[in-house]
């Protein structure tokens, strides 16, 4: 603007001194001043429009243009509101869809962690168990192992979260905090916002200290000074406030925000140990993080972690009892990942679902394009005859193509735009469903990097498919395309070619769609063993530990009051759950059973209260369930699972045989049908269930705590969550230190357990559905279009005598010829695709023949219908009418 | 008196306003001034179409402008010729020679 102005005063002085200069050499010839000057102003001629001309020349008439082009594209996409909105929400959809999954891909495992010091060099060293974990938690030995040992990392440190119910000021709250060894801070380059941090000095002993977060500090004590020095009261015990950790930090774990943080060496006095964790080099416990040394790449770190564990491991494993654990721990391995973004826990959970959910929305983006290209050369080509008129009338090529240009261009801008709200929305549903009822506090504000990218990738197919007439145009010549003679247009193969495209990258989705679905389908149908319909479970929280007399009857106390609720039928308690995924499993010597070398000699265990089998609704099959008079005096029982006793005892009669276990012998008093403890897929474990009350073996400080089990119950009917409140009331009447936490139903526990099958089905599905919907509009629009340029040639056929029935058949030939290579082209991408999501199907293979019939019976079904649209409109060709067209 | 003066003919004022610039750097005034003189009176350069030309050859680079002092004290826009300009220059001397003898040889044998 500023520009704009000083230039009008320059031209205005230009024009000044010429005039000026004119007048004098009049006054000079001896004229009148007033005269000479009105003479000069009359010679320059109109100065206005030479005023006008200049700035012509300066104003760039590219840009006017432009804006004239846009004016008249957005003109004509009004005119047709349903070819706008079908283009728009198609680009949406790509571009949306892309852009919230890569924001979480981009959130969960590339953002580096704020306010930490040069993230990238940061790794977390962890322990990968084949077919188990890629990110095992380590124990407090190999943590020593390794920080000693390794040259090519310092600052390890070590991570353990903990419970989390506090007390502050008297208030009881429920926050989440770490427990960290003393090099954590300084290895993250972090100072405090206001006292100190935690370090070397509080691993010697244990100091009752808390760093708080930031976050913690500005929600509970208003940014206070004065809160340092407050106590945290946790597990009976008040540690001091010492520091504030700086603002923006939030911890080291992507999926949850720490509110405070304490040292290692509290270990024992907030978790009730006896310092087991620090000796037995099984207690796997700890998240280990270090900083790769100067010079050294994560490679190298790796070769050396490979052999430092590799002498460990071969250590170790003479510790092991039998061949059988040695093999098995002999195929562990440790390595270093990229801690960049904080611990991988997250990452490994959902690497494989999102990259696979990455590559379906790609997908998505590329039909999306094939879509609005096919669209776009079908409005181009039946806009001929305005382009003809445009160029009668002097348009010339560039000018035309400019024209196409600006349409795409505004096409893109829309679909951004929808894009961008489609983002937002999408990525927060995505975020709501990974969270799976819990919180997951994840950014879902959308990749600027990947928006952009996306939409560049549209901007190209709106101008591929823009241009492709626009150039064309320069082809045609004005008088035949004004008389409309309607010649096959150029780009009619290029609308062929692309309908097959999406026909193809639908099959493909729908395949895909159908796997999923079907893995979820069959991993709901699967035999469980228990009824999971209809139970209540819960945990417990408690502010500290309890005696173990104390411990019995406080669960005793539990389980009978639970009885005697409304509607309940069978309430029992638990250490392991059902299909939630743990196994707890110890090594039994059954009697008169050799093992032979090298074979497991563990069975899972589960410490069940009275009622087990009638709250999950197994099946005793033989003798009886436990019952009051198996109290921890009693002689030792067990039920054995059918697995176990067929492995075991052969054909013999199981029941009264013994089972010795951790030095204690357990008489067989009952036979339970088979049950799932890992998870749908997994196979039913040997499964041994012992009283909750028989701890013999157990040293009295070991034994089980009342928050160690979770508490199930059976309701006749209804809805089981009606229970929830009435056991949160009747917690704190047994012990008031205790309250209820995490109630829920089995069901839902099981459905969580399931997560990526059902986030893998939901979105394949809805994809699916997307492409779908989307092919019959391409496949719709092209035979339309077809149809209205072959109007005169359907009228020479019926006027030729052919019925209407053969002008249907001729366009679903059409069709047909569409149909048949998309889906072949299609089933091959996804038989060729679904051996990357193979992990995720559970029941099909992927050339599984039901998914692929069934996505081809959709697709055809659906396209056929798409296209009897237009076919039954060529059929209602009016001979004449079409023939007097021309 | 008018009728003794010549339009000039389309497309060669922007060579004209190239030659006179390219002895000395001048003024819009002065270069309508030297067209009309070297021409002995006989082309009249209209205003209208002078400044126009002067800003689209200052546009293209053929020309380059700058404020300074004139000859009667006041401060007027002042052209030179820019090496891109110069070059303009010989390739539109070098057509336009072609052309002149052109049109001479149709006209001699013509005749």
């Amino acid at each position: 603007m500023f520009f704009r102005k000083k230039l009008e005063r320059r031209l205005e002085s230009e024009i000044d001194y010429h005039i000026e200069r004119v007048t004098q050499s009049y006054v000079a010839q001896g004229m009148d001043a007033h005269e000479a000057r009105r003479q000069a102003l009359l010679e320059f001629g109109g100065a206005t429009q030479i005023r006008e001309d200049l700035r012509d020349v300066h104003r760039s008439r590219w840009l006017a243009d432009l804006r004239q082009d846009l004016a008249y594209a957005a003109r004509t996409l009004r005119r047709s509101p349903g070819f706008l909105a079908c283009a728009v929400m198609t680009l949406g959809l790509g571009i949306g869809a892309n852009t919230a999954i890569f924001s979480l891909i981009d959130a969960l495992m590339l953002r580096p962690m704020p306010v930490v010091h040069d993230p990238a060099r940061l790794v977390q060293i962890s322990r990968m168990i084949p077919e188990h974990c890629e990110d095992c938690r380590i124990s407090y030995p190999l943590f020593e192992y390794f920080r000693d040992r390794l040259s090519s990392v310092s600052g390890a440190f070590i991570v353990m979260d903990i419970a989390h119910e506090i007390t502050v000021d008297g208030v009881d709250e429920n926050v989440n905090a770490d427990e960290v060894s003393g090099a954590s801070y300084s290895a993250l380059g972090l100072a405090p916002a206001a006292g100190r941090l935690l370090g070397p000095e509080d691993d010697a002993a244990p100091t009752p200290v808390a760093v708080i977060s930031y976050d913690y500090w500005r929600r509970r004590f208003g940014l206070n000074p004065a809160a340092i020095g407050k106590s945290i009261v946790y597990a009976n015990t008040a540690l001091t406030i010492v520091g504030v950790e700086p603002e923006g930090f939030e911890g080291i774990e992507p999926w949850r925000t720490r509110d405070f943080t304490a040292p290692l060496s509290m270990t024992d006095r907030l978790g009730g140990g006896n310092g087991g964790w620090k000796r037995q080099w099984d207690l796997n416990f700890f998240e280990m993080m270090a900083r790769l040394k100067p010079g050294v790449s994560i490679a190298r770190a790796n070769a050396e972690i490979a052999s430092v564990f590799g002498v460990w491991r071969t250590d170790k494993a003479r510790e092991l009892p039998g061949p059988f654990y040695r093999q098995r721990f002999l195929k562990e391995r440790a390595l270093a990942m990229p801690g960049l973004a904080g611990l991988n826990g997250l990452r490994v959970d959902f690497i494989k679902p999102l990259g696979i959910l990455m590559g379906i929305v790609a997908l998505v983006l590329l039909l999306a394009c094939a879509n609005l290209s096919g669209l776009l050369l079908a409005r181009a080509s039946s806009r001929q005859r305005e382009i003809s008129i445009r160029r009668a009338i002097g348009a010339g090529n560039g000018r035309l193509t400019r024209q196409f240009l600006a349409e795409s261009l505004l096409l893109a801008a829309c679909g951004a735009i929808a894009g961008l709200a489609i983002a937002q929305w999408f990525g927060r549903a995505l975020v709501t469903m990974m969270a799976n009822g819990d919180q997951l506090p994840l950014g879902v504000s959308p990749d600027w990097r990947i928006f952009a990218f996306t939409g560049a990738i549209s901007l190209l197919a709106c101008i591929f498919a823009g241009l492709a007439p626009g150039l064309s145009a320069g082809r045609v010549s004005v008088n035949p395309a004004l008389k409309e003679t309607r010649a096959g247009g150029g780009h009619r193969s290029l609308g062929r070619l692309l309908v097959v495209a999406q026909l193809a990258i639908s099959m493909t989705l729908l395949v895909g769609a159908g796997l999923f679905i079907r893995t979820l389908v069959k991993l709901y149908s699967v035999d469980t063993g228990i009824r999971r319909g209809g139970i209540f479970v819960f945990n417990l929280n408690a502010k500290h530990h309890f005696p173990p007399e104390r411990s019995v009857e406080i669960q005793t106390a539990i389980v009978d009051r639970l009885r005697s609720l409304p509607g309940v039928t069978f309430a029992t308690a638990a250490n392991m759950l059902p299909l939630t995924g743990g196994l707890w499993t110890r090594q039994v010597q059954p009697e008169g059973y050799t093992f032979h070398a090298g074979e497991d000699d563990s069975a899972a265990f589960n410490s069940i209260a009275p009622q087990y089998f009638g709250v999950t609704g197994t099946p005793l099959l033989l003798g009886r369930d436990f019952n009051q008079r198996d109290t921890e005096t009693a002689s030792p029982v067990a039920i054995v699972s059918q697995t176990f006793a067929r492995a075991f005892f052969g054909g013999q009669p199981p029941l009264g045989r013994h089972v010795t276990s951790n030095k204690v012998t357990y008489e067989v008093v009952g036979v339970a049908k088979d049950a799932k403890y890992e998870g749908l897929r997994q196979g039913v474990p040997r499964t041994m269930y012992i009283p909750w009350v028989q701890q013999g073996d157990m040293a009295l400080e070991n034994r089980s705590q009342p928050m160690g089990y979770t508490y199930l119950a059976r309701v006749a009917s209804g809805d089981p969550m009606r229970l929830s409140a009435l056991v949160a009331h009747a917690i704190p009447e047994i012990e008031p230190a205790m309250h209820m936490w995490n109630p829920q139903t089995l069901d839902a526990y099981v459905n969580r357990s399931m997560l990526n099958e059902r986030m893998m089905a939901t979105l394949g599905g809805f994809f699916g559905l997307l492409a779908l919907i989307v092919a019959c509009l391409g496949i719709f629009g092209i035979l339309a279009f077809q149809v209205s340029r072959r109007t005169n040639e359907i009228g020479v056929r019926v006027a030729l005598g052919a019925t209407r029935n053969d002008i249907v058949r001729l366009v679903m030939r059409e069709v047909t010829m569409l149909l048949a290579p998309g889906c072949a082209i299609g089933a091959v991408c996804a038989v060729w695709l679904a051996r990357f999501a193979n992990s995720f199907l559970f029941g099909v293979t992927s050339t599984d023949p039901a998914a692929l019939a069934l996505a081809a019976g959709t697709l055809a079904v659906s396209t056929l219908a798409a296209g009897f649209l237009p076919a039954l409109r060529a059929a209602r060709i009016d001979p004449m009418a079409a023939l007097r067209c021309d | 008196m008018a009728s003794d003066k010549s339009d000039l003919l389309q497309g060669t004022l922007d060579m004209l306003v190239l030659k006179i610039v390219a002895l000395e750097p001048v003024h819009g005034y002065g270069i309508a001034q030297r067209i009309q003189q070297i021409s002995r009176e006989v082309l009249q350069v209209q205003q209208g179409s002078l400044y126009p030309a002067l800003h689209r050859l200052e546009k293209r680079g053929w020309l380059k402008a700058d404020w300074r002092e004139s000859e009667t004290g006041r401060e007027a826009k002042f052209y030179s010729l820019t090496r891109l300009g110069r070059k303009q220059l010989d390739a539109e001397t070098a057509n336009w020679d072609r052309l002149a003898g052109a049109v001479e040889l149709i006209l001699k044998t013509a005749e």
